[in-house]
Protein backbone atom coordinates (compact mmCIF):
# COMPACT_ATOMS: atom_id res chain seq x y z
CA UNK A 1 0.00 0.00 0.00
CA UNK A 2 1.48 3.34 -1.04
CA UNK A 3 1.45 6.32 1.30
CA UNK A 4 0.62 4.18 4.32
CA UNK A 5 2.32 6.06 7.08
CA UNK A 6 1.96 8.34 8.83
CA UNK A 7 -0.42 10.67 7.01
CA UNK A 8 -2.88 7.96 5.99
CA UNK A 9 -2.84 6.50 9.49
CA UNK A 10 -3.61 9.93 10.89
CA UNK A 11 -6.50 10.25 8.47
CA UNK A 12 -7.93 6.86 9.44
CA UNK A 13 -7.53 7.65 13.11
CA UNK A 14 -9.56 10.81 12.71
CA UNK A 15 -12.21 9.02 10.64
CA UNK A 16 -12.66 6.50 13.43
CA UNK A 17 -12.77 9.13 16.15
CA UNK A 18 -15.14 11.36 14.17
CA UNK A 19 -17.33 8.38 13.37
CA UNK A 20 -17.61 7.55 17.04
CA UNK A 21 -18.38 11.15 17.93
CA UNK A 22 -21.00 11.52 15.22
CA UNK A 23 -22.80 8.20 15.62
CA UNK A 24 -21.70 6.64 18.91
CA UNK A 25 -20.38 3.61 17.00
CA UNK A 26 -17.02 2.85 15.43
CA UNK A 27 -17.00 2.49 11.64
CA UNK A 28 -16.10 -0.74 9.83
CA UNK A 29 -12.83 -0.92 7.92
CA UNK A 30 -14.67 -1.21 4.60
CA UNK A 31 -16.41 2.09 5.31
CA UNK A 32 -13.12 3.62 6.34
CA UNK A 33 -11.45 2.36 3.17
CA UNK A 34 -14.09 3.95 0.97
CA UNK A 35 -13.84 7.24 2.84
CA UNK A 36 -10.06 7.26 2.43
CA UNK A 37 -10.14 6.25 -1.22
CA UNK A 38 -8.25 3.00 -0.75
CA UNK A 39 -9.13 -0.64 -1.38
CA UNK A 40 -11.05 -2.64 1.19
CA UNK A 41 -8.17 -4.97 2.02
CA UNK A 42 -5.79 -2.03 2.25
CA UNK A 43 -8.32 -0.51 4.65
CA UNK A 44 -8.29 -3.62 6.80
CA UNK A 45 -4.50 -3.64 6.96
CA UNK A 46 -4.39 0.04 7.69
CA UNK A 47 -6.86 -0.44 10.53
CA UNK A 48 -4.54 -3.00 12.10
CA UNK A 49 -1.63 -0.58 11.70
CA UNK A 50 -3.62 2.20 13.37
CA UNK A 51 -4.59 -0.04 16.28
CA UNK A 52 -0.97 -1.13 16.70
CA UNK A 53 0.03 2.52 16.87
CA UNK A 54 -2.79 3.23 19.35
CA UNK A 55 -2.53 0.22 21.67
CA UNK A 56 -4.77 1.67 24.35
CA UNK A 57 -7.64 0.65 22.05
CA UNK A 58 -8.32 -2.82 20.66
CA UNK A 59 -10.22 -4.89 18.15
CA UNK A 60 -12.68 -7.50 19.33
CA UNK A 61 -10.63 -10.74 19.61
CA UNK A 62 -10.32 -12.72 16.38
CA UNK A 63 -12.13 -10.03 14.38
CA UNK A 64 -11.48 -6.77 12.57
CA UNK A 65 -14.18 -4.97 14.55
CA UNK A 66 -13.20 -1.97 16.62
CA UNK A 67 -14.26 -2.73 20.19
CA UNK A 68 -12.51 0.08 22.00
CA UNK A 69 -11.11 3.36 20.77
CA UNK A 70 -10.52 5.47 23.84
CA UNK A 71 -11.77 7.53 25.30
CA UNK A 72 -14.91 6.08 23.69
CA UNK A 73 -15.94 2.44 23.37
CA UNK A 74 -17.77 0.60 20.64
CA UNK A 75 -18.77 -2.13 23.05
CA UNK A 76 -21.14 -0.76 25.71
CA UNK A 77 -19.72 -0.28 29.19
CA UNK A 78 -21.29 1.00 32.39
CA UNK A 79 -19.94 4.48 31.60
CA UNK A 80 -22.71 6.18 29.66
CA UNK A 81 -21.98 9.53 28.10
CA UNK A 82 -24.64 12.15 27.42
CA UNK A 83 -24.14 15.27 25.31
CA UNK A 84 -26.90 17.73 24.30
CA UNK A 85 -29.41 15.51 26.11
CA UNK A 86 -28.50 12.52 23.96
CA UNK A 87 -26.99 9.38 25.49
CA UNK A 88 -25.42 7.50 22.63
CA UNK A 89 -21.79 7.08 23.72
CA UNK A 90 -19.91 4.83 26.10
CA UNK A 91 -16.51 5.50 27.62
CA UNK A 92 -13.84 2.80 27.72
CA UNK A 93 -13.59 3.04 31.52
CA UNK A 94 -14.18 5.43 34.38
CA UNK A 95 -10.83 7.14 33.90
CA UNK A 96 -11.20 7.61 30.15
CA UNK A 97 -14.70 8.93 30.80
CA UNK A 98 -13.14 12.09 32.23
CA UNK A 99 -11.33 12.62 28.93
CA UNK A 100 -14.44 12.53 26.73
CA UNK A 101 -14.95 16.23 27.47
CA UNK A 102 -12.08 16.98 25.06
CA UNK A 103 -14.04 15.43 22.18
CA UNK A 104 -16.92 17.87 22.64
CA UNK A 105 -15.44 21.35 23.03
CA UNK A 106 -17.83 23.91 24.48
CA UNK A 107 -20.38 21.21 25.34
CA UNK A 108 -21.57 19.85 28.64
CA UNK A 109 -20.59 16.17 28.87
CA UNK A 110 -22.33 14.02 31.46
CA UNK A 111 -20.98 10.71 32.74
CA UNK A 112 -23.46 8.33 34.35
CA UNK A 113 -22.43 5.01 35.83
CA UNK A 114 -23.63 2.61 38.50
CA UNK A 115 -21.30 2.20 41.45
CA UNK A 116 -19.87 -1.33 41.23
CA UNK A 117 -20.38 -1.80 44.97
CA UNK A 118 -24.00 -0.79 45.45
CA UNK A 119 -25.40 -0.02 42.00
CA UNK A 120 -26.40 3.48 43.03
CA UNK A 121 -25.65 6.20 40.50
CA UNK A 122 -22.40 8.06 40.05
CA UNK A 123 -22.75 11.25 38.01
CA UNK A 124 -20.06 13.62 36.81
CA UNK A 125 -20.63 16.53 34.48
CA UNK A 126 -17.75 18.27 32.72
CA UNK A 127 -17.26 21.09 30.28
CA UNK A 128 -13.98 21.82 28.51
CA UNK A 129 -12.09 19.73 31.03
CA UNK A 130 -13.64 21.33 34.10
CA UNK A 131 -15.79 19.39 36.54
CA UNK A 132 -19.07 21.28 36.89
CA UNK A 133 -21.19 18.76 38.81
CA UNK A 134 -20.50 15.65 40.88
CA UNK A 135 -23.02 13.44 42.62
CA UNK A 136 -22.33 12.22 45.21
CA UNK A 137 -19.60 14.69 46.18
CA UNK A 138 -17.23 11.91 47.35
CA UNK A 139 -16.79 10.24 43.93
CA UNK A 140 -13.27 8.82 43.52
CA UNK A 141 -11.33 7.05 40.84
CA UNK A 142 -9.80 3.67 41.55
CA UNK A 143 -7.16 1.70 39.67
CA UNK A 144 -7.56 -1.94 40.68
CA UNK A 145 -4.55 -3.63 39.09
CA UNK A 146 -2.07 -0.90 38.28
CA UNK A 147 -0.65 0.01 34.92
CA UNK A 148 1.85 -2.14 33.10
CA UNK A 149 1.69 -5.59 31.54
CA UNK A 150 3.68 -7.16 34.38
CA UNK A 151 0.58 -7.05 36.57
CA UNK A 152 -1.22 -9.42 34.27
CA UNK A 153 -4.60 -7.77 34.20
CA UNK A 154 -5.94 -5.07 31.89
CA UNK A 155 -5.80 -1.77 33.77
CA UNK A 156 -9.16 -0.64 32.43
CA UNK A 157 -10.94 -3.24 34.58
CA UNK B 1 -10.20 2.10 36.18
CA UNK B 2 -13.51 2.81 37.75
CA UNK B 3 -15.47 5.54 39.46
CA UNK B 4 -16.99 4.78 42.87
CA UNK B 5 -19.27 6.74 45.12
CA UNK B 6 -16.50 6.82 47.73
CA UNK B 7 -13.36 4.94 48.78
CA UNK B 8 -15.47 2.87 51.15
CA UNK B 9 -17.65 1.74 48.26
CA UNK B 10 -14.56 0.73 46.29
CA UNK B 11 -13.22 -1.31 49.22
CA UNK B 12 -16.56 -3.12 49.51
CA UNK B 13 -16.54 -4.03 45.80
CA UNK B 14 -16.38 -7.82 45.56
CA UNK B 15 -13.50 -7.59 43.05
CA UNK B 16 -11.49 -5.03 45.01
CA UNK B 17 -7.82 -5.91 44.84
CA UNK B 18 -6.30 -5.60 48.35
CA UNK B 19 -3.03 -4.50 46.74
CA UNK B 20 -4.76 -1.53 45.17
CA UNK B 21 -4.96 0.77 48.20
CA UNK B 22 -2.48 2.93 46.33
CA UNK B 23 -4.88 3.01 43.38
CA UNK B 24 -7.22 5.74 44.63
CA UNK B 25 -7.27 9.13 42.94
CA UNK B 26 -9.47 12.13 43.61
CA UNK B 27 -11.78 13.23 40.85
CA UNK B 28 -10.00 16.57 40.25
CA UNK B 29 -6.65 14.76 40.01
CA UNK B 30 -8.16 12.20 37.67
CA UNK B 31 -9.58 14.94 35.43
CA UNK B 32 -6.10 16.46 35.37
CA UNK B 33 -4.47 13.12 34.59
CA UNK B 34 -6.78 12.57 31.63
CA UNK B 35 -6.77 16.22 30.65
CA UNK B 36 -3.08 16.77 30.01
CA UNK B 37 -1.91 18.59 26.91
CA UNK B 38 -2.00 15.70 24.45
CA UNK B 39 -5.59 14.89 25.38
CA UNK B 40 -6.61 18.32 24.20
CA UNK B 41 -5.44 17.50 20.69
CA UNK B 42 -7.40 14.30 20.10
CA UNK B 43 -9.30 16.01 17.29
CA UNK B 44 -6.20 17.35 15.56
CA UNK B 45 -5.44 15.91 12.13
CA UNK B 46 -1.99 14.77 13.29
CA UNK B 47 -2.95 13.46 16.72
CA UNK B 48 -1.80 9.89 16.15
CA UNK B 49 1.60 10.77 14.70
CA UNK B 50 2.38 13.98 16.57
CA UNK B 51 0.57 13.94 19.91
CA UNK B 52 -0.13 10.38 21.02
CA UNK B 53 3.59 9.46 21.14
CA UNK B 54 4.09 12.19 23.76
CA UNK B 55 1.40 10.81 26.01
CA UNK B 56 3.47 8.31 28.04
CA UNK B 57 6.04 10.88 29.15
CA UNK B 58 3.29 13.32 29.95
CA UNK B 59 1.52 10.76 32.13
CA UNK B 60 4.73 9.93 34.01
CA UNK B 61 5.28 13.61 34.68
CA UNK B 62 1.72 14.04 35.94
CA UNK B 63 1.70 11.07 38.33
CA UNK B 64 5.04 12.26 39.69
CA UNK B 65 3.58 15.73 40.23
CA UNK B 66 0.63 14.35 42.21
CA UNK B 67 2.85 12.12 44.34
CA UNK B 68 2.14 8.76 42.72
CA UNK B 69 5.50 8.00 41.17
CA UNK B 70 5.28 4.32 42.12
CA UNK B 71 5.34 1.24 39.84
CA UNK B 72 1.58 0.72 40.28
CA UNK B 73 0.90 4.06 38.58
CA UNK B 74 3.99 4.35 36.43
CA UNK B 75 3.44 1.00 34.77
CA UNK B 76 6.93 -0.15 35.60
CA UNK B 77 7.74 -3.56 37.12
CA UNK B 78 7.47 -3.85 40.89
CA UNK B 79 10.77 -3.54 42.68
Amino acid sequence: MADTQPQLMDRMFQRIMRGLIDTGRPPHYAELARALGIGVEDGRRLLHAVMAAYPIGWLHPETDYIASFPPLNGLPTQYRITVRGEQKWFAQCGFEATSVTWLFPGESVRIDAPCLDCGDPVTVEMRDGQIVWVDPPGVVGHLNYGFGPSRGRPPYL
Amino acid sequence: MNLFRSEEHARRWTQFNPASEVGFISLPELAGFFGTETRRHMLDADYLSAWFPKRAAERREYVTRIGRAVPFWLGTPDA
